[in-house]
């Protein structure tokens, strides 16, 4: 196992730069997870460190080794594509002792730890199988496999489940879960979908346009985002942002947005007049379909929407809503029987409003 | 009513019959018919002094596996197809593997290395023919130079070097056309393997053996195949450069043919000698489809 640091890298194609002075700890046995959307630079950064990349500028080092200038064949580490890159014309036991027999390790040593792979990751019936006669989340297996027979120092994932039917993937990333808790191999894995990066991940590193926008636990980045874009990339269905004007009324601010008085946290620092977006997820608009004026718990007037779709998950409901024109998302776990067209009432949280600067777009 | 309605079913678009009488038509009367027309032929036996035939089925066949200079040419013909294909197999595998590059200038050199193949055989023979003679040709002075070869034994008028001379030609003119079936092949591989290969440890040469060859095995057996089929049809160079000498040296199955057609006139041989080659090149392209498994 190995710590991998990134420091100040760089990568740039021609003149363009797709990575831009980028700065990343991965302390070892931890599962580190770069989410971003597509061309984010995320999965460059990934071959990079793999090596299957040059490196523009900056370094990359493993225990603070500097590898940059360090062959990819001698960087001890084990990569999973997305689209499985097998042998195509080996059988599942050649695919995974490849890495063994170009090391000449003896026979024995490579029918045992294949056994030991192939038992893990529930191999054992198809090791004298071809790739092309095994479904996709088996052939994701023998990628793994392959990769772990290796014993690397960083394990790094492609968007491995990318291929996969949406009943596997959940089913997958249950199982490189448990792997990496079971082996402990530090862990740089890449993804564009956000539910396996909150899942999966003991930090996640969120990137967009060759930039790290934010990094840390997944609850902080979902609790904490810095920014607008982690906001509203992180969580799903996506927060609800509100173009808003800090107002005040009796000494108490408020978020103005059209005629609707949206009620703001006190520990901000905000000025009247101040531009901001105020953000608030679904499931921290408490919904009810009896207003909270009529039991005299609030004074302020109440925010309705008008539903415009409702969509039952089975543990929780989904509102799509017309707030004073704006489509939001209010998300309950209650069992109201609500309608398109009903009015109701929505009450946010404000322990959990998120505020950001209109213009830069950070956290207030 | 429309006179689409006045013919008969099988004569409109919608029965296949219109739509595959042009290409059967083509194959029966350019195909099959002189395979059929050859095989009658070769029931025949030719008086020379009275050009006169007379039907004797047995006749030619029997001839046909009497003959020491069928055995010999037969010898000739797989000696010459062997070294021929190997010398471009492995030419044009790699030159390709050079040519897969996607920097700047490889587009030309592709293209260029194409040329060979719009030159006519027969000018192809012609230019060797030049380029070997013992006065003035280029190869020629250069190996005398080096002392490989000496005048007095001139690479196309010795028994030893002639069909080499005839295979160099061959191989100049050829091997561009496998390094196009290879690029096509290499171009089309998968990029991830290799790089999964790469992080397994494997060198380029350990990546080449292991992964560039197996992935390849379909292509290179189908261009083995299309190449040795036209290699045993061998005519062209062999007629131009050396017409099947010095004495017999270089003288092929269809060369041997074209002999007995239009040297001796002897009709019905020639076209047993024909369809013979005919049928051992059936019979060992079928042997090389199943022993390597080729699919199409």
């Amino acid at each position: 196992m190995a710590s991998v640091k990134v420091s100040n890298l760089e990568k740039a194609y021609g003149a363009i730069k797709v990575l831009h002075q980028l700065d990343l700890e991965v302390e070892e046995g931890k599962f580190v997870v770069l989410l971003g959307p597509s061309g984010c630079g995320k999965s460059t950064l990934l071959r990079m460190i793999a090596g299957l990349e040059s490196v523009t500028g900056g370094d990359i080092l493993f225990d603070d080794t500097r590898v940059n200038d360090v062959h990819v064949k001698d960087r001890n580490i084990a990569m999973v594509f997305q689209n499985y890159a097998l042998y195509a014309h080996m059988s599942v036991r050649k695919n995974m002792a490849f890495s063994m027999r170009l090391k000449k390790i003896d026979k024995k040593t490579q029918d045992e730890k294949v056994k030991w792979a192939s038992s893990i990751l529930g191999l054992d019936d198809y090791l004298d199988r071809l790739p092309k006669e095994l479904s996709g989340g088996q052939r994701q297996r023998v990628a793994m496999g392959r990769a772990i027979v290796r014993d690397p120092d960083v394990f790094l994932f492609d968007e491995p489940l990318s291929n996969l039917d949406a009943k596997l993937r959940v089913q997958m990333r249950t199982e490189i879960k448990d792997l990496h808790q079971r082996l402990k191999t530090t862990t740089v894995y890449v993804t564009h979908d956000q539910i396996e990066a909150m899942t999966m991940a003991d930090e996640v590193v969120i990137m967009r346009d060759g930039y790290i926008e934010q990094s840390g636990t997944p609850m902080e980045v979902y609790d904490k985002p810095n920014n607008l874009f982690v906001a509203q990339f992180i969580g799903s269905p996506t927060m609800n942002t509100l173009e808003c004007q800090v107002a005040e009324e009796n000494g108490l601010l408020y978020a103005a947005l059209d005629n609707i008085r949206l009620p703001l946290p006190t520990d901000r620092n905000l000025q009247v007049g101040q531009a901001l977006f105020y953000g608030i997820r679904p499931e921290h608009l408490q919904v009810s379909k009896i207003s909270p004026n009529t039991n005299g718990a609030t004074t302020e007037s109440p925010l309705t929407g008008s539903v415009k779709v409702v969509e039952p998950t089975g543990p929780e409901t989904h509102l799509y809503l017309k707030l004073s024109d704006r489509d939001i998302c209010a998300i309950t776990r209650d069992r109201i029987e609500i309608q398109p067209g009903d009015e109701i009432y929505l009450q946010p949280d404000l322990s959990h409003v998120h505020l950001f600067d209109r213009e830069t777009k950070q956290a207030i | 009513m429309s006179s689409r309605a006045l013919l008969p079913r099988w004569l409109t678009s919608e029965h296949p019959l219109p739509w595959l009488f042009p290409v059967t038509s083509l194959l029966l009367v350019f195909g099959l018919y002189p395979i059929l027309y050859s095989l009658w032929l070769s029931f025949f036996k030719r008086n020379p002094a009275t050009r006169k035939e007379k039907f004797m089925p047995s006749y030619n066949w029997e001839k046909l596996f009497s003959d020491d200079r069928v055995w010999d040419a037969i010898q000739i013909t797989f000696t010459y197809a062997f070294i021929a294909l190997a010398l471009q197999l492995i030419l044009g595998l790699a030159i390709a593997l050079l040519l897969d590059s996607d920097k700047k200038g490889y587009g030309v050199l592709r293209a260029l290395m194409t040329l060979p193949l719009v030159v006519p055989p027969a000018v192809t023979g012609m230019m060797f023919l030049l380029m070997y003679d013992s006065s003035f040709g280029v190869i020629s002075n250069a190996l005398y130079s080096l002392n490989l070869l000496s005048p007095s034994a001139p690479i196309l008028g010795t028994g030893s070097t002639a069909l080499w001379g005839v295979i160099v030609a061959d191989t100049w003119q050829w091997t561009p056309f496998m390094v196009l079936i290879m690029l096509a092949g290499l171009r089309a591989l998968p990029k991830e393997p290799f790089e999964a290969a790469a992080i397994d440890g494997a060198s380029s040469f350990q990546s080449f053996i292991f992964l560039t060859l197996p992935m390849m095995s379909k292509i290179i057996a189908l261009a083995v195949l299309i190449r040795g089929i036209d290699l045993f049809r061998i005519f062209d160079y062999v007629k131009v450069m050396t017409d099947s000498g010095p004495g017999t040296a270089t003288e092929t199955l269809t060369a041997y043919a074209g002999t007995v057609y239009f040297k001796s006139a002897n009709f019905p041989y020639a076209s047993t000698v024909a369809l013979g080659t005919l049928i051992l090149v059936l019979l060992t392209a079928t042997l090389f489809i199943k022993v390597f498994k080729v699919r199409f």
